[in-house]
């Protein structure tokens, strides 16, 4: 890896360490993702090869962080494989806490939070389009170059490859605030509503600047997100109690949404509903929520 | 459980979900007019399929091979196809001596080997290579695998025909499944053959593919071959000249049969492949390759 300079360790994230670099030759700043190959007999094992390809074909969008190269690196008789991936400065967590912290603590624009979002669904829609579901979108995994006002979706796939052989950097806790209530549930099926249940969060986030449920185990997060939706019932989600880990959960009735998000106008509450709702097969997909009144008064030219 | 499934093969995923999702791709959730997602995408599959003329040996050395591989371990056909594609596709960027043959060989058991990684069945280039009496260890193996990714920067989700059957088989008139199924696994066949013939990189996967079906098509059900050729022609992402002259090259390939046709494109004298004269032969073929190369009309 002597063709970059390690500036610094930005994460130690999922997958294994994460390196801000810099290309000696072309002076580009890159994020480097280190892993540990573990390369036997058979040599490149298949799910890495897949993983890898399948990130090679969703990093053609520049709506999903773009993997520049692969370097392959052999060490003291370790394998090594670096996963290049274009650096932005940062993340929408991040990007989120500068307005609820700092001197001047104030919203974020509502052109921000508009076009973001909808960066945030062209780049799902392209990952849904190619069949594959992110499973793990919150604002960590959103990179953000806020000069230039352009999100990218990150963390892509890499989940099944790296996380088995690179367990003891996983000391960090899973996040459950994102998860759909399916898959809280229990569901063994689940297709590309778990990732628009996650946009939906997002969404509120970044006009709450906090996290809509924030959860602390499986029961506390389905308890918040009933609290606020209401309990659901075969009614509004048919189906839903013959989910794996349904139980009698308490009665609450859905609050409103308009109240509890005063900082969003109309459309966006709208929008926000149809991410959120309950019955995964009628929730919005990224393609028509792209199509919703409330990017009306968005330039579409610019993306 | 696996959730993003295949590009090459959008259909076999067996959960309804899946499906719903694999229709997205072909024609798009909400709007039936949308173009599909492969369909736009194949074209930037194709751009470095261009083999120079001097590497049509060291591909014709690769390919009897895969022929080879394909025939006596029963091969998946798309999965050699895939193999053949990760081929020319190496072949188009890194030129190979024409006197070293034997990498040629490496290259087409590495690429075996990666395609069967990416298609999830297992193959052991041990296997293949017991036949042969040639043995590469597996260290050379793992270390050619590792340039050919590098030659192709990991992207090893190739779009190919097999990609596209499915689709186009709605078009025909019968749904019957088991029709339908001696119908693909007919042109499956063709379109290992026709992978063969250089000529075949100037069509588009999904031309190849639709192409493929009426021959077999012709061939199997020929009382129904007007009709679908007639609703294939309606097919708006198919360019129907481009067709119409990939039939015709598809045409050629079947007059002959067997590995016969498979070595079309390349020189009729690898027609009887036996491991141990298939060098020899390759070398002695090697003369009269360019003009049996252009000639698959013949």
């Amino acid at each position: 890896m002597e063709k970059y300079d390690k500036l610094e360790k930005v994460g130690e994230g999922t997958y294994g360490k994460v390196y801000k670099a810099r290309d000696k030759v072309t002076g580009q700043l890159v994020a480097l993702k280190k892993t540990r190959l573990e390369m036997d007999e058979e040599g490149i094992p298949p799910t890495t090869l897949r993983e890898i390809s399948l990130l090679q074909m969703l990093s053609q969008s520049i709506y999903v962080v773009r993997l520049l190269r692969v370097e392959h690196v052999e060490k003291n008789g370790k394998r090594l494989l670096y996963l290049v991936f274009e650096y932005l400065d940062t993340d929408l967590k991040k990007y989120i806490d500068t307005y609820k912290r700092g001197p001047n603590p104030r919203p974020l624009p509502s052109r921000v939070t508009q076009s973001f979002l909808y960066q945030l669904c062209k780049g799902v829609d392209h990952c849904h389009s190619h069949g594959v579901l992110h499973r793990d979108l919150k604002p960590q995994n959103l990179l953000v170059d806020k000069d230039k006002g352009i999100l990218k979706v990150a963390d892509l796939g890499l989940g099944r490859a790296f996380t088995i052989p690179l367990k003891s950097y996983t000391h960090e806790i899973v996040t459950l605030w994102y998860r759909a209530p399916e898959v809280l549930l229990g569901a063994t099926h689940y297709s590309i509503g778990v990732d628009m249940w996650s946009v939906g969060c997002i969404f509120a986030e970044m006009a709450r600047r906090q996290p809509l449920f924030a959860g602390d185990s499986e029961l506390q997060q389905l308890l918040h997100i009933f609290r606020f939706l209401g309990t659901p019932n075969e009614d509004t989600w048919p189906g839903v109690s013959s989910l794996r880990d349904w139980h009698d959960y308490p009665q609450w009735k859905p609050q409103s949404m308009a109240l509890a998000l005063p900082m969003l106008e109309s459309d966006g509450i709208d929008l926000l509903s149809k991410m959120l709702e309950y019955n995964p097969s009628n929730r919005i997909s990224a393609k028509d929520a792209m199509e919703h009144p409330y990017f009306d008064s968005l330039d579409k030219s610019q993306f | 459980m696996e959730f993003d499934f295949d590009l090459e093969n959008p259909f076999s995923g067996s959960d309804e979900q899946n499906i719903q999702l694999s229709k997205a791709l072909f024609i798009g959730s909400t709007d039936s007019d949308e173009p599909s997602l492969l369909f736009s995408a194949e074209s930037d599959h194709m751009s470095s399929l261009a083999v120079a003329l001097d590497q049509l040996s060291t591909r014709c050395h690769a390919l009897s091979l895969i022929v080879q591989a394909q025939f006596s371990n029963n091969l998946d056909p798309a999965l050699a196809y895939l193999a053949v594609n990760y081929i020319d596709r190496f072949l188009a960027k890194r030129e190979i001596p024409n006197e070293k043959p034997w990498i040629a060989r490496l290259l087409a058991i590495s690429c075996l080997s990666l395609a069967s990684k990416m298609k999830k069945t297992s193959f052991s280039p041990a296997d293949l290579q017991r036949e042969e009496g040639f043995i590469f260890d597996a260290r050379t193996i793992r270390r050619m695998e590792l340039l050919v990714l590098g030659v192709l920067e990991w992207r090893m989700r190739s779009i190919t025909p097999f990609s596209f059957l499915r689709f186009f088989t709605s078009y025909f008139p019968l749904a019957n499944p088991i029709i339908i199924q001696s119908l693909k696994t007919h042109a499956s066949q063709i379109l290992f053959k026709s992978q063969n013939d250089v000529k075949s990189l100037e069509f588009k996967p999904s031309v190849i593919a639709a192409a493929a079906l009426l021959a077999a098509a012709r061939e199997l059900f020929p009382a129904h071959f007007l009709s679908f050729r007639t609703a294939l022609l309606c097919c708006e992402y198919l360019n129907k000249e481009s067709l119409a002259e990939c039939c015709a090259a598809m045409e050629s390939y079947d007059t002959t049969a067997g590995i016969e046709a498979a070595s079309n494109g390349c020189d009729s004298a690898y027609s009887a492949l036996t491991p141990v004269t298939v060098l020899d032969r390759h070398r002695a073929g090697l003369e009269s390759e360019k003009t049996a190369g252009s000639a698959s009309n013949g």
